[in-house]
């Protein structure tokens, strides 16, 4: 669905909603949702990502992976 | 978007400002008023009292015929479909009050006159100290005690002070409680046994607005308000739902053509310099549409799509001036993913991408990626659009 812009989360370093939750708080875009006590992409959103890396710098253990899928990697 | 003088006077109506007793009609056989009376085609233009759009008559046979009259007979391109019937006031005296934006100061200004029914601006030019100027704050508004003062400081004193600056402290609130863009009573008049009542009066509500005021557009939007104007094409329509899909930015401001270039340009003066470009070097444009603001992935991509919709576009060119307040980037995800949900190829479609400005490098990145043609700002608008009429020759 996302033609530009891949993000995941990192489950086994996420600490969850309840503890963190602050990609699904900063993020401008509404890329974020929750599901339970995790934080789960929405798909048809992930393009209007602005890469602020608003939702790096509020993630503590760095479970926010955003790629851009124009760029080699 | 202009309201009609009934419309508007719905409005004064409702802040308690005084308008002439009144019915509107769509034909003669509705008349209830009797005796003198003034019939007034509701269609919006400035000036129908010169045009033949104001009748005065004196007798109910008459009023009949001539409100037949005046459904029948087109004034300046517009067909009147209501007329709007008042008792005839005693006038004593005329004022003018108005409320609109002053765009150097980026403040409300309230204009009065102690001479009504004049055009404003010729008053203010051949005799500015009989037109009070004021601005106010959208904060604190423009309470009577300071209304009755701009009044004062006009040359008007006594009784009929408390009541002018009240009306002028309301027309304040109007056009701040309804978004207008200009609020204005001509003439205020003062009638003979001392009251103060609004006889025409113009109001002009802010488009991008409307959407606060739902019961309001949908009044607006009624097809039984007047004949004439050019009436928006459906595919004008659908591109101005794409533009209110969310409130990031413009995307949806389109004029239809009947050429075959789709075009997607922005930057104010910018995008009418593309437009004309496109057009003086042979190109044929199958619309005009305005982005800007930075709108969403989601509103460029649908306007794409919606663009290469139309019958005979093959094409489509995207050209606006340096942007500072747009991302490029975000605009070319919108363009690319646009064209490929349309199922065509990007580089094949799109004629030129000329978008220079923030976050350009990214956007380079995603054009190249698609095989887009691209320029940067050391090609001037003119020259993107000399090259998006090349390649868009069969």
């Amino acid at each position: 669905m996302s033609e530009f812009i891949k993000v995941a989360i990192d489950q086994s370093k996420c600490l969850g909603i309840e503890a963190c939750g602050g990609c699904l708080r900063v993020c401008p875009v509404n890329i974020f949702d929750k599901k339970n006590d995790e934080p789960v992409i929405i798909k048809e959103n992930e393009d209007e990502c602005t890469l602020c890396d608003l939702c790096m710098q509020a993630c503590g253990p760095n479970a926010v992976i955003i790629h851009k899928l124009y760029e080699n990697q | 978007m202009r309201l009609l003088e009934h419309e508007s006077k719905e409005i004064l109506g409702r802040y308690n400002i005084l308008i002439p007793e009144g019915d509107v009609v769509e034909s003669g056989e509705e008349l209830k008023i009797d005796g003198p009376v003034m019939l007034k085609a509701q269609i919006p233009l400035g000036g129908r009292g010169k045009s033949g759009g104001v009748i005065e008559v004196s007798s109910s046979g008459e009023a009949k015929e001539k409100i037949e009259q005046l459904l029948s007979t087109p004034i300046r391109g517009y067909g009147a479909k209501k007329i709007l019937v008042e008792e005839k006031i005693d006038i004593a005296r005329e004022f003018f009050m108005a409320v609109t934006y002053d765009t150097v100061a980026k403040d409300p200004l309230v204009i009065f006159s102690q001479e009504g029914g004049v055009d404003i601006e010729e008053l203010s030019a051949s005799q500015p100290e009989k037109v009070q100027k004021e601005l106010f704050t959208v904060r604190a508004r423009l309470p009577q005690y300071r209304a009755r003062e701009i009044v004062s400081e006009a040359g008007i004193s006594g009784r009929i002070l408390l009541g002018l600056g009240a009306i002028l402290s309301s027309l304040a609130d109007i056009f701040l409680d309804y978004d207008a863009t200009l609020v204005e009573i001509n003439p205020l008049a003062l009638t003979g046994d001392g009251k103060l009542i609004a006889l025409d009066c113009h109001i002009e509500m802010d488009d991008d607005a409307l959407y606060r005021h739902k019961d309001q557009a949908k009044k607006l939007a009624l097809d039984n308000r007047y004949e004439g104007g050019r009436k928006s094409t459906d595919f004008e329509r659908k591109a101005a739902e794409i533009d209110s899909l969310d409130h990031r930015g413009v995307a949806g401001r389109m004029i239809e053509f009947d050429g075959f270039m789709g075009l997607i340009i922005g930057g104010g003066g910018a995008s009418l310099t593309a437009f004309d470009a496109v057009k003086q070097h042979g190109g044929k444009p199958a619309n005009y549409c305005e982005i800007g603001g930075n709108p969403s992935v989601l509103k460029v991509k649908e306007l794409t799509k919606h663009i290469l919709t139309k019958k005979g576009v093959e094409k489509i060119a995207i050209i606006m001036n340096v942007v500072s307040n747009t991302r490029v980037d975000l605009v070319a995800r919108g363009i690319v993913k646009g064209v490929l949900e349309a199922g065509r190829a990007p580089s094949e479609t799109v004629a030129v991408f000329r978008v220079p400005g923030a976050w350009e490098d990214e956007g380079f990145k995603i054009l190249s990626k698609y095989g887009v043609p691209y320029c940067d700002r050391s090609v001037s608008i003119d020259e993107a659009a000399k090259m998006a009429v090349e390649r868009a020759k069969p």
